[in-house]
């Protein structure tokens, strides 16, 4: 007596397809038998499938039975093995075969009900790829799996009610969802720019940042207000875009961070993770397959590393890949797996150890060696990553009331979406992503910037990713200008941002 | 003691110029054109060969052609901060030389700046102070030549600078008010006293003060730092446009960066090649 059904493990973003086959023998004795390379999770299915399948009044097979989970060189984990295995069992006991085109997902509870399972719409996404019609997944994660678009999804509540449906007993309703029940959420940003008095400068640096995509360094005391700046960010950016939306959606549910019955988000994410992070905890990673890391949760978001000194070298050091290209790739023993990691990235740093160096009413106490260090452990390769750079002061309590306020995130909001949008139409993708090649067609810079520029260049000697750069973010200040050309104050705005250019 | 280089130095007056490591752009072009105008007077200018006013103070001395003398709290052959070697190259090749107490090889310590600071007081004839706040190796260097009856000096600086209590407190105490080269050889007995008007000083000493072309450049001051969003909302213009012209105004050299702000630069910077 066989019976058989499809299912799939994740690997990262991608699920690789997994046969579940049942066999039961004619021994007279009762044994559960479990091959194809389980992991421990996947082996402790048996205890809950049997558990399940007797409470939920099904027959269990008497005799001795195997399960086989093919391919059998895969190694294979996670709970959500559960259901697939039950089913298949109940298959073979019933001599029934599964409906053409359908995979299942799910883990079991010991009384029969079908937990949640994480990463539920990468498998969907996958699945479908791989040619499914149909899958049945936890009730819970079925508008997560709905998000999905061209197939059909059966949420489980229980064991039982899966069955019923497969022996036509009682058929459940397909849910129905899509992404266009989901409508945008409300509008409201946690931090709004008129809540942050005076810091002109650092705001525009913000302006900047989101216009065209560029990482931002704010340098200043304990107290400027460098952690309030950084979270206004995500009030600046336009909300996510559909497709955009879709790949956080799939990074949260693989780590099970996903909201229920609320799948998809349209805020930008913003992650702060603390400076005692560790190289797994940042860049991703874990035993088996690599878990992904806060870069890859603030993907079309901001990662905010406050007390950018306080981290430790190596773990800095490995942000460079991704802040090149957008996605890390991180082996392990299980195999190598891509995430997404396309953040903006905001540093925040005190001057100095004790941190009041060049304010204007504390003294700093730090020795000129101890500074230079200090500054050392920041330079460099990944300060050269960071376009915008400003100082941040720190407004006294007492005048605290009479500096402005200034504008508030939606006015400038507007300014940068309609940056964006630009650059968008003129080159496809934001000025911080410009390759070289694609720069020097699409952003020209007139005889008076360009002679700027190289002057700069070789008064503080700029490396040639420097020089690009500086001119990237002046490419971004025309955008905001509505300008197509970049004239020369474009260039000066954007060498104004460049404080790591120590005159010689 | 060891030296390294020309010892002892030609005869002449020797002044040592002290004061912070990590002066205001101000504090820096004063002790460079003291060094300066006072080595082609012929005086010997000693300093600690450390960062910021000692470095410019050796430096200003080098320009006009004068021996320098370093006075180390280290062996003559360990050089601190290891970044002025070229320095102590330059030191040496101009005549001048390394002194120590210390025994060849010995690393930098915090105790023995002070013994240094007292050496240096010893060899001077006058010890002048630029830039030094509370506390500061600098007043240590001071209290010595007072000990060893020696002159001691020192540079106004602005009344908003820590960098300041230090100097204005020697002043206060009865040291010299040094406002140029010429009130140090006076108290050499080397010319008359000055009694012109200090605000002429700059300009006989050789100050280049930009041209006011830029209504930026009259809102900034040569010590205390103010950024682009401060400058901005004086003028009433947006921010990026200052910070842009801020920008320009330090291509030229006239303007620089201090501690998060800008302040003006009192001598043009070289353009590098």
């Amino acid at each position: 007596m066989l019976g058989s059904v499809d299912s799939c493990v994740l690997a990262g973003l991608e699920a690789r397809r997994v046969h579940v086959e049942c066999d039961i023998g004619r021994g007279s004795e009762p044994a559960f038998h479990l091959v194809g390379l389980a992991a421990t999770t996947v082996k402790e299915a048996r205890e809950r499938v049997r558990s399940a399948i007797k409470n939920s009044g099904l027959e269990y097979p008497r005799t001795r039975f195997t399960v086989n989970l093919a391919p059998a060189e895969m190694r294979k984990e996670g709970a959500a093995l559960d259901l697939p295995i039950a089913i298949a069992i109940v298959l073979a006991l019933t001599r029934r075969s599964a409906p053409p085109n359908s995979a299942f997902l799910g883990e079991l509870a010991l009384d029969g009900t079908v937990r949640h399972a994480d990463g539920v719409i990468v498998a969907a996404r996958c699945l479908r790829a791989l040619g499914y019609e149909r899958i049945f997944v936890p009730a819970e994660d079925a508008a997560e799996a709905a998000l999905v678009e061209g197939v059909e999804v059966i949420p489980c509540a229980t064991l039982a009610a899966a069955v019923n449906h497969l022996l036509e007993v009682e058929t459940i309703a397909p849910a129905h969802g899509g992404v266009a029940q989901i409508g945008s959420g409300p509008d409201t940003t946690e931090h709004d720019l008129a809540e942050v008095h005076g810091q002109d400068e650092a705001k525009r640096a913000l302006e900047v940042a989101a216009a065209g995509g560029h990482h931002l360094l704010l340098s200043g005391p304990p107290g400027a207000g460098k952690t309030m700046l950084a979270r206004c960010l995500p009030g600046i950016l336009p909300p996510l875009e559909l497709a955009e939306a879709l790949e956080v959606t799939q990074v949260r549910s693989l780590l099970g961070e996903l909201p229920r019955g609320r799948p998809l988000d349209w805020t930008r994410p913003f992650r702060s993770p603390h400076h005692g992070v560790s190289m797994a905890g940042l860049i991703g990673g874990g035993s088996g397959l690599a878990a992904p890391g806060e870069i890859s949760r603030a993907h079309h978001g901001v990662l905010f590393l406050d007390e950018l000194a306080e981290f430790q070298t190596p773990v800095l050091q490995a942000l460079r890949q991704p802040l090149e290209t957008g996605r890390v790739s991180i082996t392990r023993a299980g195999g190598s797996v891509v995430y997404p990691a396309r953040f903006t990235l905001i540093a925040a740093t005190n001057p100095c150890p004790c941190g009041w160096s060049g304010d204007s009413v504390r003294a700093c106490r730090c020795t000129p060696a101890a500074i230079d260090m200090y500054q050392r452990r920041l330079s460099g390769p990944l300060l050269d990553r960071i376009d915008l750079q400003v100082a941040v002061r720190r407004v006294p309590v007492e005048h605290l009331a009479s500096e402005p306020r200034g504008e508030g995130s939606a006015m400038v909001r507007e300014r940068v979406v309609a940056a964006r949008a630009r650059q968008l139409d003129r080159q496809g993708c934001l000025n911080a992503q410009l390759k070289v090649a694609r720069l020097r067609q699409v952003a020209g810079l007139g005889p008076e910037a360009r002679r700027t520029l190289e002057r700069w260049a070789a008064q503080r000697g700029l490396t040639a990713r420097g020089f690009h750069r500086a001119w990237r973010v002046a490419r971004t200040a025309a955008d905001l200008d509505a300008s197509d050309d970049i004239q020369e104050h474009h260039v000066l705005e954007a060498l104004g941002f460049r404080l790591q250019d120590v005159a010689a | 003691m060891r030296t390294r280089g020309r010892w002892p130095p030609p005869e002449g007056p020797r002044v040592a110029i002290v004061g912070s490591r990590r002066p205001s752009p101000y504090g820096e072009a004063v002790a460079e054109q003291l060094g300066l105008e006072l080595a082609r007077a012929g005086v010997v200018v000693i300093s600690g060969l450390a960062l910021g006013i000692d470095a410019a103070a050796h430096r200003g001395a080098l320009d006009g052609g004068g021996p320098t003398v370093a006075v180390m709290g280290t062996g003559v052959d360990v050089i601190y901060p290891a970044a002025h070697g070229v320095l102590a190259e330059a030191i040496l090749a101009g005549g001048g030389a390394l002194v120590s107490q210390f025994p060849d090889g010995t690393a930098p310590r915090r105790h023995n700046f002070p013994a240094r600071n007292y050496t240096m007081a010893a060899l001077s004839d006058v010890v002048v102070v630029v830039e030094a706040a509370e506390g500061s190796g600098a007043l240590i260097t001071a209290e010595a030549a007072l000990d060893l009856h020696k002159e001691v000096m020192a540079v106004p600086g602005s009344v908003f600078s820590p960098l300041s209590v230090g100097t204005h407190g020697l002043l206060r105490d009865g040291a010299g008010l040094v406002q140029n080269a010429r009130d140090v050889l006076a108290a050499l007995s080397l010319g008359g006293e000055v009694l012109d008007d200090p605000l002429a000083t700059p300009h006989e000493l050789g100050f280049r003060l930009p041209a006011p072309r830029d209504g930026i450049l009259s809102h900034l001051s040569d010590v205390l730092a103010l950024n682009a969003a401060e400058i901005a909302r004086k003028l009433q213009l947006p921010v990026a446009e200052v910070l842009g012209r801020l920008t320009a105004l330090e291509l030229e050299g006239a303007v620089k960066r201090h501690q998060g702000g800008y302040v003006r630069a009192l001598r043009r910077g070289k353009e590098r090649a």
